[in-house]
């Protein structure tokens, strides 16, 4: 007897449902850097002249996470990242009963990733111990740069030797961890790139992130453009930085993500390759993202931005300002939008697997990229080229519905 | 008749022709304050923001004098841009008199020289105003002296007003009522009606402004064009206030508007004489000569399913503008399109701009050109309009360029900048006279030089006060050469040129040079390259591109990188692939950039 699944007609139905990851954002942070475009609010700005409204904050969390239970109904998390902001504003009590909360609320595989941002500062670096005790297994610090000019320029306060420090508390404290660096700085020289990259190489952490720097709008350095490298200059640095870490062991499974070579352990961010994956996270905090997979179809929502905000329809039951099924016609689009980051690209059969939709929709363009070797692929295979993984804005385009 | 007044203002750009039309229906009370709006005759949002006019316009005002009559004044607006000019002697033909307005602190302009000319060809009463006589620049002593010298006409008693701050808008009127005389004409006589401008309205079809010569023209009456033979019967007839305010008739020495359900603009073209069915006239009037396209330029959809649309715009664009014409053309670059023939470079702006601005069109524009004439072998003469049409010169004898005769007039001071550019343009001086305070220069000039950019040079070269006006001379042999453009070894035809040879190398390289400028880099490297034949004078290389990728992308990124690269999108469906490059729209018009030695 033959049945013909939903999928199979390219109805959008899903015969499967994928792995599924918790997110959760803290929105304040000491202030607020002039190139970041996330829903982030400085904390001497806020109303709050006795402190950040912590306890109040994780209250809502714990509500928020609640009142989604349905929508994720017995399935099981299989990574949590504490992103922001700055999410290690927070103390390591605040965070242990936030993750206590949740492991009561959903069932957390047991070697799930447990992520926390955070920044090199004396004041988060005293708080590395508290956090591993809460159960958190991985760091994520954002060093962007080693150079006392940069790190000015962009807006961050900490220096080189709380960078230095926290590297080491983190080493005490966690076996897996990834420091954040940037390239293309205002007025970097290429010089200047590789040191920052060879001393990030010498801390010996199981992952680096090395981005670009990016004018995003709504920034102040959109609005005020500092005198960067041109592009040449950053696509040597791009260059020179991947060859110093493929020469030191990284692994680069990602547009931006390197993570350590090991035997024993796979060190890539189980919690972003959910994301690269097209996998399903709910997202719960302020301005926070989720995306939810249903048999018949994807969903995705929005909580509201403003922190105050935020706490005040929290407290009134539900913090939702946006959800939306995702058109049929954009699923291509957002599946490439995200598989295409991965080196090593992705089956073919995920496309359908994820999406619901037929291979078919996305074959020409496919095909049409490999004929320009943009793309490479064999018959269960796709991934992109060299060429390609240096024109995914191109590739991407093609897939805007 | 007596209290008919039927005047136009002559004026240049800038020297406030018409805010002090709008003073004038402000004080004869046309309009109510609230609706008032600045250049009230200017209807074209086009016009309203260069501040130019390109239609002319009409305005019946009332108004009551100090001899205690009340007098009909009619108000005929003319355009002041050179490309117009045609427009100019139209509307004189409606006129008995013209006001010659000159600004205090500028002096004469060589384009108003030119319509004053052919105002008193015409027999119309020229009586000069000085404006923005409250500036405090203004010296009208001195260009009450330069109007005397140049144009010739007594200027000691002239009206010194300001349209701005509303001074001596009332001694004008005056003026006009008690030195421009009254129409002559015979009321009583069979029906004659010049028609002076006709345009396309989407709910009452075409309009027509006439000039009654002879006559009285009613609705109903059944009319006869003398010309084009069509019958019609007149619907409505009126006058604007600007407004349009419809009346019971129009009768001789009186300008209007009449509306007989036409549905084509060629059946009530312009210069024709209406009369009626009834009792014709016995003699057509005096029409007018048909305007030439000066200069062409091809027009191609930036998305190539465009085309249709394009062409439903081009003809609903010239129901309004008779003076634009179009064919259909090939382009093995753009595809298809249509070659454009327009009055001058301002002309062609302005379609440009009505078509993306009204018709919402996404354009491609070829660099502005003139029409050239060619000698075949065999001996016959034939006549291009794009350059890439230039056959191997084993083809022809020889190539023959439009020649203009440019008046210029430019204050002393900048007499020597203004003739270097002549020379450099390949000018030849006809004449060189000193009146007053300016100069009136005379030049042959090869039409091809002056469409591309010399107006804006000669205004820099002159700090502005030079001003400028021409008219078609001969064809005449140049050794003249076609220039090509490859872009990555394929060449584009919508890109090709004729220059002259002493030109050729150096329009190459620049040519090239701004093209890298403005093709943006791509996946790959894109040679760009100048030949003239098979012999390559150029070249340039835009460097491939390294990387095109987002740095980071998560969870919550997915509507905002949507957004980037929509935009992203949006801006390469606004340039042309040629082959594989994409080249945006500006490109095409590089040659109008390049500057010369």
């Amino acid at each position: 007897m033959h049945t013909i699944s939903l999928a199979q007609l390219g109805s959008s139905g899903l015969s499967a449902l994928p792995p599924l990851a918790l997110y959760i954002h803290f929105p304040w942070c000491v202030k607020k850097c002039p190139y970041c475009d996330f829903n982030s609010h400085a904390v001497r700005d806020a109303n709050y002249p006795s402190g950040l409204p912590e306890a109040q904050y994780i209250d809502a969390l714990i509500s928020d996470l609640e009142s989604n239970l349905p929508q994720v109904w017995g399935r099981s998390v299989s990574s949590i990242f504490m992103g922001g902001g700055t999410p290690s504003l927070f103390s390591a009590a605040s965070m242990d009963r936030l993750l206590e909360a949740i492991r009561a609320r959903v069932k957390l595989n047991p070697d799930a990733e447990i992520t926390l941002e955070a920044n090199p500062g004396t004041f988060e670096i005293e708080k590395f111990a508290g956090y591993a005790a809460a159960g958190i297994n991985r760091l994520s610090i954002g060093i962007q740069s080693f150079n006392a000019e940069h790190l000015s320029a962009l807006g961050r306060i900490h220096n080189r030797d709380e960078a230095l420090r926290a590297v080491e508390i983190a080493h005490q404290h966690f076996a897996n961890f990834n420091l954040d660096i940037m390239y293309a700085l205002p007025q970097q020289t290429l010089a200047q790139a590789q040191a920052d990259i060879r001393l990030a190489i010498e801390c010996n952490s199981t992952h680096l992130s090395a981005y670009h720097l990016t004018l995003e709008p709504n920034t102040l350095f959109h609005r005020y453009p500092p005198q960067l490298p041109d592009d040449d200059l950053a696509a040597d640095m791009q260059e020179m930085i991947e060859a110093e870490l493929a020469s030191a062991g990284f692994g680069h499974y990602e547009t931006s993500a390197f993570y350590k070579k090991s035997q024993n352990r796979d060190y890539r961010s189980q919690h972003n390759l959910n994301y690269w994956q097209f996998g399903d996270y709910l997202g719960i905090g302020a301005g926070a993202h989720g995306k939810i997979s249903f048999h018949d179809k994807i969903i995705r929502q929005a909580r509201y931005k403003q922190p105050s905000e935020y706490l005040a329809k929290m407290a009134a039951g539900n913090a939702i300002q946006t959800e939306n099924v995702v058109e049929k016609a954009e699923l291509p689009f957002e599946f490439m939008l995200n598989l295409l980051r991965l080196t090593e690209g992705f089956p073919l059969a995920l496309f359908t697997e994820r999406t619901g939709l037929p291979q078919s929709k996305i074959f020409a363009e496919i095909e049409r990229a490999c004929s320009e070797g943009l793309l490479e692929r064999d018959l269960h295979w796709v991934k992109p080229t060299d060429k390609g993984q240096r024109f995914l804005n191109v590739l991407m385009e093609r897939f805007l519905p | 008749m007596d209290h008919i007044r039927n005047f136009s203002i002559i004026a240049h750009i800038d020297h406030g022709k018409s805010t002090l039309a709008d003073r004038f229906i402000q004080f004869c009370g046309g309009l109510e304050m609230r609706e008032m709006s600045e250049q009230v005759l200017d209807s074209m949002d086009i016009e309203k923001e260069r501040g130019i006019t390109i239609k002319a316009q009409t305005a019946a005002l009332q108004y009551k004098a100090r001899d205690g009559k009340t007098y009909n004044l009619n108000l005929i607006d003319t355009p002041g841009h050179v490309d117009f000019s045609y427009e100019v002697s139209r509307s004189l033909a409606a006129c008995e008199g013209a006001l010659l307005v000159v600004d205090a602190s500028q002096g004469v302009e060589a384009q108003t020289v030119a319509n004053c000319y052919t105002a008193i060809e015409q027999g119309v009463e020229v009586r000069p105003v000085l404006n923005k006589i409250d500036l405090p620049a203004a010296d009208p002593d001195r260009v009450a002296q330069e109007i005397e010298d140049i144009i010739g006409i007594e200027a000691g008693g002239a009206v010194h007003a300001s349209a701005k701050s509303g001074i001596g808008i009332e001694d004008i009127l005056e003026e006009v009522v008690n030195k421009i005389p009254p129409p002559k004409g015979d009321i009583d006589a069979p029906l004659k009606a010049l028609i002076i401008d006709s345009w396309f309205d989407n709910y009452v079809g075409v309009i027509m402004l006439v000039r009654v010569v002879d006559g009285v023209l009613r609705p109903k009456d059944k009319i006869l064009f003398m010309s084009s033979k069509a019958q019609h019967l007149c619907e409505q007839v009126g006058v604007f206030t600007p407004k349009s305010v419809q009346r019971p008739e129009l009768k001789a020495g009186e300008v209007g508007f009449v509306i007989a359900g036409i549905k084509e603009l060629a059946s009530a073209k312009v210069g024709d004489t209406i009369t009626t069915v009834k009792i014709p006239a016995a003699e057509p009037l005096p029409g007018f000569k048909d305007v030439k396209s000066q200069v062409f330029a091809g027009l191609y959809p930036v998305e190539s399913h465009d085309y249709e649309k394009l062409r439903d715009s081009l003809e609903k664009l010239q129901l309004n503008d008779a003076s634009l014409n179009y064919e259909p053309e090939v382009s093995s670059a753009l595809g298809f399109g249509f070659r454009c023939g327009f009055l001058g470079l301002l002309h062609l702006e302005i379609v440009q701009e009505r078509l993306e601005r009204e018709f919402d069109m996404d354009l491609i524009t070829t660099a502005p050109t003139v029409k050239y004439e060619l000698v075949l072998r065999g001996g016959e003469t034939v006549q291009i309009e794009n350059p890439s049409k230039l056959p191997d010169p084993s083809k022809y004898d020889e190539v023959r360029e439009p020649i203009i005769t440019a008046t210029i007039l430019v204050p002393q001071d900048y007499v020597g900048p203004v003739m270097t550019l002549c020379n450099q343009k390949r000018g030849q001086q006809v004449n060189m006279q000193y009146l007053g305070r300016q100069v009136m220069l005379t030049y042959d000039l090869p039409m091809a030089e002056v469409v591309m950019d010399f107006f804006d040079k000669l205004k820099s070269v002159s700090r502005g006060y030079a001003s400028l006006d021409y008219d078609f001379k001969e064809f005449r042999v140049g050794d003249l050469v076609k220039l090509d453009v490859l872009v990555n070894s394929e060449r584009v035809d919508a890109l090709s040129l004729i220059v002259h040879r002493s030109m050729s190398q150096y329009r190459g390289r620049e040519l090239v040079a701004k093209m890298r400028e403005l093709i943006p880099r791509q996946m790959f490297d894109i040679a760009v390259q100048a030949a003239i034949g098979s012999q390559i004078v150029a070249r340039e290389t835009v460097k491939a591109v390294r990387k095109d990728v987002l740095a980071k992308c998560y969870g919550g990124d997915v509507s905002r990188k949507r957004k980037l690269l929509d935009k992203q999108k949006a801006g390469k469906k606004r340039m042309k692939q040629v082959g594989n490059v994409e080249i945006p729209q500006e490109a095409f018009l590089a040659i109008l950039q390049v500057s010369d030695k």
